[in-house]
């Protein structure tokens, strides 16, 4: 069988990962951030680099065994995978923003044209959210930077992971209404979880003491 | 649109070709026979049923009926059964024991590579309760799944319950055990654990809850979980004195179809997944009309070919086809095929471009007695018959 393989999502979340899995005694030398190198053996274990969203592809699909991903990733595509461990780093939040002061003049647009467009880089957690308050809303789907979509006129909301707030602030935004907090999970493939169970167990309990020892 | 028309299925759907379908053909006929072999008769529900409104059942695939009413292609056969069931055997209160081979459809997510038409070969055990129905129901599907030639190790079935889940969490307000159980029916363990602690779960009781979700060996403070136990021990029973053991109790199991009322389980292999899954679904028959008991398990049954395959499974060979070449005198031909047929072998005239896998032998047709092999060899009809069949 080959061995247990473990992907971690590049990006802001993967200093924080390595760290977790260097302390519970995991080796992550071979792993080198930016490196091109995307797949590393790393004794028992194997490393693989991908996109934070291509992550819960993989797990879903059985190409990795294990990895370690921000819920709002589980959260926008939806994978079903097993959620094993709520990890405590990489700490933000799903939001509804709207420019500073124009909350009140976009609800009377919204009573009076009956719909809002809202920009976003995560339109089923938006539609999700605005289904569920029973809001009619217009997703626009953006690739990156919604929040200039006010600005220029794209959309009147936003819907934007936020970590710290300063990039809303800085483009003039507010937040309206938070939709989820998320922070980074060990997550397992379900047929691996309990197949490979002996190999994972270690993992997932040395990695809950960690985190709830931080 | 170009002109041409499409030359593949619709995405989600695919072709079957001759060398699959027959050994899914064998698969399906290995099923029928051991389903048959414990009291269960075959039924066939409908390929479509009244759809739903509904958006928790956005994985149906839906359209609108000339008369405007929603139907949907079945998503799954149990709420088939349960339904016909239902509306055909109202008055009856014995045991139903019905068996399916049918297609499903469920809707797939664009690009995921997702099929969107399974098969499935399933039993329901209607009107039947307690620990021995649910130890000959799992049995059944181990024995299933090894008649079909899957080597059934260790791990392959884990074994869960969600009335003993549900009794972890039996302190805490009815609207945060529906929300922990939800999350922990989309595999969201550590979310589920968060919100009971939100909730004020006592610390130990958490701790209790953590330990059965996640420990490999269960049992420990666990009330009822000796009965699960219980029930694995009672199925392994179906080989008396075997020293097999399979079956592994894993309380985090919680299918996410939400009927499911007490033992669940799962037949898992390493390169296909998940491939087959069922249990006891007492509240079912509820939402049409008449509570009754119920168990039942569907096989997917291109997962389980897959399985095989990886396995390096041999499927047990058909008998060899004799394509047969014509001679000058149609008549003698069409003679000596009949001939040869009636002596019990299979024989095809002219050649056969897609053999499936399937060994032939070729021979020419000499006269409506006679033929001659492809090495020359010239032999009478009853003896070729009695040669090939040996």
């Amino acid at each position: 069988m080959r061995p247990l393989r473990f992907a971690l999502a590049q990006g802001l979340l993967l200093n924080d990962a390595l760290t977790a899995l260097r302390a519970i005694g995991l080796d992550v030398s071979r792993v080198t951030p930016g490196g091109r190198r995307l797949v590393v053996d790393g004794d028992h274990v194997e490393f693989v680099l991908a996109r934070p969203s291509d992550i819960a592809t993989y797990v879903e699909r059985g190409a990795a065994d294990l990895a370690i991903v921000g819920k709002d990733v589980l959260l926008e595509t939806g994978a079903r995978v097993i959620e094993l461990v709520e990890l405590g780093f990489g700490a933000c939040r799903f939001v509804v923003a709207a420019p500073r002061g124009a909350v009140e003049r976009s609800l009377d647009e919204y009573r009076h044209l009956g719909t809002v467009d809202v920009a976003t880089k995560y339109p089923n957690v938006a539609e999700r959210h605005f289904r569920a308050r029973g809001i009619a809303v217009e997703i626009v789907k953006v690739a990156g930077s919604a929040e200039v979509a006010p600005q220029v006129g794209l959309a009147d909301w936003i819907v934007d992971l936020v970590a710290t707030g300063s990039t809303l602030r800085a483009n003039g935004l507010a937040v309206v209404e938070e939709i989820a907090s998320s922070t980074a999970r060990l997550v397992a493939n379900p047929a691996a979880y309990h197949l490979r169970r002996r190999e994972i167990a270690p993992v997932v309990e040395r990695l809950a003491k960690w985190a709830a020892a931080r | 649109m170009s002109q041409q028309s499409p030359i593949g299925p619709p995405r989600g759907f695919r072709d079957i070709l001759p060398t699959e379908a027959r050994e899914l053909g064998l698969i399906e006929q290995t099923l029928a026979e051991v389903f048959a072999d414990s009291g269960f008769t075959p039924l066939h529900p409908p390929l479509l049923e009244y759809g739903a409104d509904d958006s928790t059942k956005r994985r149906r695939i839906q359209f609108l009926d000339r008369d405007g009413s929603l139907v949907a292609l079945r998503p799954d056969l149990t709420t088939s059964v349960a339904r016909l069931v239902a509306g055909r055997y109202r008055e009856m209160t014995g045991v139903l024991r019905l068996s399916y081979i049918a297609p499903v459809f469920r809707e797939e997510p664009a690009m995921s590579g997702g099929a969107r038409e399974v098969l499935q070969a399933g039993v329901e055990l209607v009107g039947g309760g307690g620990a021995l129905a649910d130890a000959e129901i799992l049995a059944l599907l181990v024995e299933s799944l090894e008649r079909c030639g899957l080597a059934v190790c260790e791990s392959t079935v884990q074994v869960g319950d969600v009335g003993l889940v549900g009794g972890l969490f039996a302190d805490l307000p009815e609207d945060v055990r529906g929300e922990v159980l939800a999350a922990l029916r989309q595999g969201d363990i550590a979310g589920a654990l968060r919100r009971a602690q939100q909730a004020a779960m006592p610390p130990d009781q958490l701790e209790r809850a953590a330990i059965a979700l996640t420990a490999t060996d269960i049992g420990v403070g666990v009330g009822g979980a000796g009965e699960l136990c219980n029930v694995i021990e009672l199925a392994r029973e179906r080989w008396p004195g075997s020293a097999k053991r399979w079956g592994v109790p894993n309380l985090a199991l919680l299918p996410a179809l939400p009927y499911y009322t007490g033992v669940v389980f799962e037949a898992i292999h390493p390169n296909a997944g998940v491939i087959a899954s069922g249990g006891r679904y007492d509240l079912l028959f509820g939402a049409f009309g008449r509570p009754r008991p119920a168990i039942g398990f569907a096989i997917d049954v291109l997962q389980l070919h897959r399985a095989l395959f990886a396995d390096a499974w041999e499927p047990r060979s058909q008998r060899p086809l004799l394509l047969l070449r014509a001679s000058d005198d149609e008549r003698a031909t069409m003679r000596c095929a009949a001939a040869l047929r009636a002596g019990g072998l299979a024989v095809a005239l002219g050649d056969v471009a897609e053999r499936a896998g399937r060994a032939v032998i070729e021979a020419e047709v000499i006269d409506e007695r006679l033929v001659r092999l492809g090495d020359g060899r010239v032999a009478d009809a009853a003896a070729l018959c009695l040669a090939i069949r040996s």
